[in-house]
């Protein structure tokens, strides 16, 4: 009975919250990754640097670091992962699950928040788990509208609103920065100052366009700044290699080489749909130009949950958004 | 006793006698041999010259849209160093050094340093498996090898996005590439495959050759990367589609008709000469026409 | 008499090692079997349909570059000056179109070969440009007097263990076997050529050129099978250093394309 009122007011608030805060009408569906079979799905376990690790799946990444004072998790997976999330977070530490940082609102990051409450990972007391405001926010509309009784356990409840976040971890300064409108607009980098390593959530995906979710805030504009931001934290060790390691929200572990390379490409494609668009090109127009047409082959796909012309007509539509 | 102890000694030489397979001393230093593209390797190619290169649409298209001051105002580029199969076009000495396994006497690694960027390379040659795909690309990646005969053949994979010339052509992350080291008399000829599947349209077949020379030394290449050139933050110098004013000049040049400078498998085959039809020289040389090494290469009309 | 018996044994083993090396040398050896024939003991096959893919040196190979354009060739002064004066039309009126299909220059004329065994001890190379034909004699020297020719004389050999700048007579003792002693590769070395052109546009070479190469053979993941030439050309009349290059050449299914023309000046 105590669960289920504090349940409701959980509900409660975060209708009160939602409704403060309005979020912008949907222009079209949110993007959704669809969630890989967990039976066939491993997890590779890959260090990353220090105390960062990588757990990598077909369904996504997730970032460990371990310590003395727990494990955190940066993002958790889907929710049907989680039992082999957790089996792998086990061979890397026994400790609780201490925090969990979610970087966005997609259910391929924050799905395993309850699961992996439920599998008693966090020890006796659950993990507080931290997003962005928006995120949060994002959350409980979403759930508003499904009609989901969400927990409180699944939701970062631990909000932040400014530009940065900070706290000390495991022998080292954790960074948080919300970078606005880029992915969504609840997008979190979380960046370990001692280990080196900056965690991008789905900002930053090494083999795919960027997946931009105007239905929750994405804008292109907003993406580039994103990945600059990275740039602005990342420094490489001799020649441009290594130093500063990058997690991705899905795919391989990069640095700063790659996230410029990204980056470029992305820059380019804005400015040659920008320039299609200041020449009156409609969005069939630009598509049919194929402003993107020489960089298809590293990060297109014509099927799938987001394909090139989605990237272009979200590029094309978000243009002129401010950030 | 003291003989049986001999034919124990004897025998423990002989037991060791028969290799399973040949393998070959690449061990030394090795100065490069610059006879061919010359102009490429060491003053650089020019802009717009795709000759030779069996491009794709994709990638002829990167390269046009390329700026050459990318290089200098994103500074993230300043020290980005040649990956280890552009390493091997050249500009700079080479070193190769091995590791034995002290069980059986047998290479079981090269290491390599190039001058420039003082680009380090492993090539394991102990059946080792390659990194999954989670694991970091690097710009030299990560290289196997195994024996045929007196040939080592080298596979390389997990690299970073790097040019297949250093005018902008690119080459994709996607890529892997296939190397045969063949060692005659004092000349290394490393000939390399690139299996680029965006920016080609087949395989790239390169070779390159060094010869022995023990007193060569490799120098220090100190790259230090600042901002050189204002420009608000995040600024990336590109041509858009259709605006690259420089990609003519190559073929003005020459002479050459500027379908045939634009790379593409056709180019490489001895029947396209007969499509390009009657080609006419210009009367003379005008540009390094006595390039053959780092003195005679410096400006196009340098040298005697 | 135990120290004598000690050094006894102890040449004997050496003595069985080394006979044990001199075992894996040349085909034949001790026994009864004949020495198997260069084609027979061939370690790779070169035979067929090969095309040149001109991914080096485009502008100098696919097209005529201008008179005076050496670039990359360590040509003396003299080299450059002689050169300089090249005249194709005097060539051509002199009955020298084929100065540029030379031993020291045909395989970097972009083009499709032909190669076979014309006999056991004879690899043939025929060439569609310029409708040349090489043969490299195995275990063959050039008769005196022999006549200089565009293609000289070409001796053959399969490359044998790895010798470096060895002696050719230089036998090593060792208790192991030599390395790379299952060599796949072919060396011929040309001498007897007259005086031609590395390139077309008159980069001269004597007659007094040695002309050295290595042919390597390699199949790819892609299921095709290449042959790089490495080619070394020692003139000390006008070369600087010896010039080196590394053409490649892609198997062909047939003889789709083998095109015989005869030499041209342009």
């Amino acid at each position: 009975m105590k669960v289920a009122l504090l349940a409701f007011a959980v509900a409660l608030c975060g209708l009160a919250l939602v409704s403060a805060q309005a979020p912008p009408a949907r222009t079209s569906p949110s993007p959704v990754r669809p969630t890989p079979d967990p039976a066939a799905t491993d997890i590779s376990v890959v260090r990353v640097q220090k105390n960062v690790y990588m757990l990598a799946s077909r369904a996504g990444n997730v970032a460990v670091q371990i310590g003395d004072d727990g494990v955190l998790l940066v993002d958790t997976g889907t929710a049907p992962m989680a039992q082999k999330l957790f089996a792998a977070i086990r061979t890397l530490s026994n400790k609780p699950i201490h925090t969990i940082i979610n970087t966005h609102l997609h259910a391929d990051h924050t799905g395993g928040n309850l699961a992996l409450v439920k599998l008693g990972a966090g020890g006796p007391q659950p993990p507080r788990v931290m997003g962005h405001e928006n995120t949060y926010n994002r959350m409980v509309a979403a759930a508003v509208e499904a009609n989901a009784n969400t927990p409180a356990a699944a939701l970062p409840m631990d909000a932040f609103f400014t530009p940065t976040r900070d706290f000390f971890l495991n022998g080292e300064a954790i960074v948080l920065h919300h970078v606005p409108a880029a992915h969504t607009d609840g997008d979190t980098l979380v960046h370990f100052r001692g280990s080196d390593v900056v965690a991008t959530g789905d900002v930053f995906n090494p083999d795919i366009y960027p997946v931009i979710d105007i239905a929750n805030g994405g804008t292109i504009s907003g993406t580039i700044v994103a990945l600059n931001r990275v740039l602005e934290i990342t420094v490489p060790a001799k020649y441009q290699e290594g130093g500063t390691y990058v997690v991705p929200g899905h795919g391989r572990i990069c640095d700063e080489a790659e996230v410029v390379e990204y980056r470029d490409m992305v820059t380019i494609i804005r400015d040659r749909v920008a320039d299609l668009v200041k020449k009156g090109l409609t969005l069939d127009q630009v598509k049919a130009a194929k402003p993107s047409r020489d960089y298809d082959g590293d990060y297109g796909t014509t099927s799938g949950f987001w394909t090139t012309e989605m990237f272009v007509e979200a590029v094309y539509r978000t243009i002129n958004a401010t950030k | 006793m003291k003989v049986r102890h001999a034919i124990g000694i004897a025998v423990a030489f002989l037991s060791t006698a028969a290799p399973a397979n040949a393998q070959v001393d690449f061990t030394g230093q090795w100065a490069p041999l610059y006879h061919e593209d010359t102009i490429e390797r060491i003053p650089g190619p020019e802009l717009g010259d795709y000759t030779g290169l069996p491009l794709s649409d994709a990638g002829r298209m990167r390269a046009d849209s390329w700026d050459a001051d990318r290089i200098s105002v994103v500074q993230e580029y300043q020290c980005r160093p040649h990956s280890s199969d552009y390493s091997l076009r050249g500009l700079a000495p080479l070193r190769i050094w091995a590791d034995y396994d002290p069980a059986t006497q047998r290479i079981i690694a090269f290491h390599t340093h190039i001058g420039a960027y003082e680009n380090k390379r492993t090539i394991y040659l102990d059946g080792r498996p390659h990194p999954n795909e989670y694991e970091p690309h690097t710009f030299q990646g990560f290289s196997t090898g195994v024996w045929e005969g007196n040939m080592l053949t080298v596979t390389t994979t997990h690299l970073k996005e790097n040019y297949l010339r250093r005018n902008g052509v690119p080459r994709s992350s996607k890529a892997t590439f296939t190397e045969h080291w063949v060692l005659h008399r004092n000349y290394l000829t490393i000939t390399h495959v690139v299996y680029d599947p965006v920016i080609l349209t087949e395989p790239l077949v390169r070779s390159q050759s060094w010869f022995l020379d023990p007193g060569q030394r490799a120098g220090l290449f100190p790259c230090e990367y600042l901002p050189e050139v204002p420009a608000e933050a995040g600024t990336v110098p590109h041509y858009l589609p259709g605006t690259n004013p420089w990609l003519k000049e190559f073929a003005e040049w020459y002479a050459l008709p500027f379908e045939a400078i634009r790379g593409g498998a056709e180019t490489l085959y001895p029947e396209y000469r007969a499509k390009m039809g009657a080609y006419k020289p210009k009367d003379k040389c005008e540009r390094f026409c006595n390039c053959t090494g780092f003195g005679d290469c410096l400006s196009p009309t340098g040298g005697r | 008499m135990r120290r004598n018996n000690l050094h006894g044994v102890m040449a004997a083993l050496l003595m069985t090692a080394s006979i044990g090396v001199a075992a894996q040398g040349p085909p034949g050896g001790r026994g009864a079997q004949p020495p198997r024939t260069p084609q027979a003991a061939a370690p790779v096959d070169f035979t067929g349909y090969w095309v040149s893919v001109v991914t080096e040196d485009w502008r100098w190979r696919m097209v005529t570059p201008a008179r005076g354009d050496f670039a990359g060739v360590p040509l003396n002064a003299a080299a450059r000056k002689l050169g300089q004066s090249w005249d194709p039309a005097k060539d051509e009126a002199e009955g020298n179109q084929c100065k540029a299909y030379g031993a020291a220059g045909i395989m970097r004329v972009p083009g499709r070969l032909h190669i076979t065994w014309q006999d056991d001890t004879t690899l043939k190379i025929d060439t569609d440009q310029g409708t040349q034909t090489r043969l490299l004699h195995f275990g063959g020297k050039p008769a005196p007097g022999i006549k200089p020719s565009w293609q000289g004389y070409s001796s053959a050999n399969w490359e044998g263990p790895q010798r470096g700048s060895a002696p050719p007579d230089f036998t090593p003792i060792a208790l192991n076997p030599r390395e790379g002693t299952r060599g796949r590769s072919l060396e011929v070395v040309t001498t007897n050529l007259r005086a031609g052109y590395l390139r077309k546009n008159g980069v001269p070479y004597s007659e007094n050129t040695v002309l050295r190469e290595y042919f390597d053979l390699s199949n790819e993941r892609t299921g095709d099978t290449w042959f790089v030439v490495t080619t070394i050309v020692e003139d000390p009349t006008h070369l600087t250093q010896p010039f080196v290059t590394s053409t490649n050449f892609k198997k062909q299914a047939d003889a789709s394309g083998f095109a015989p023309i005869p030499c041209s000046v342009r």
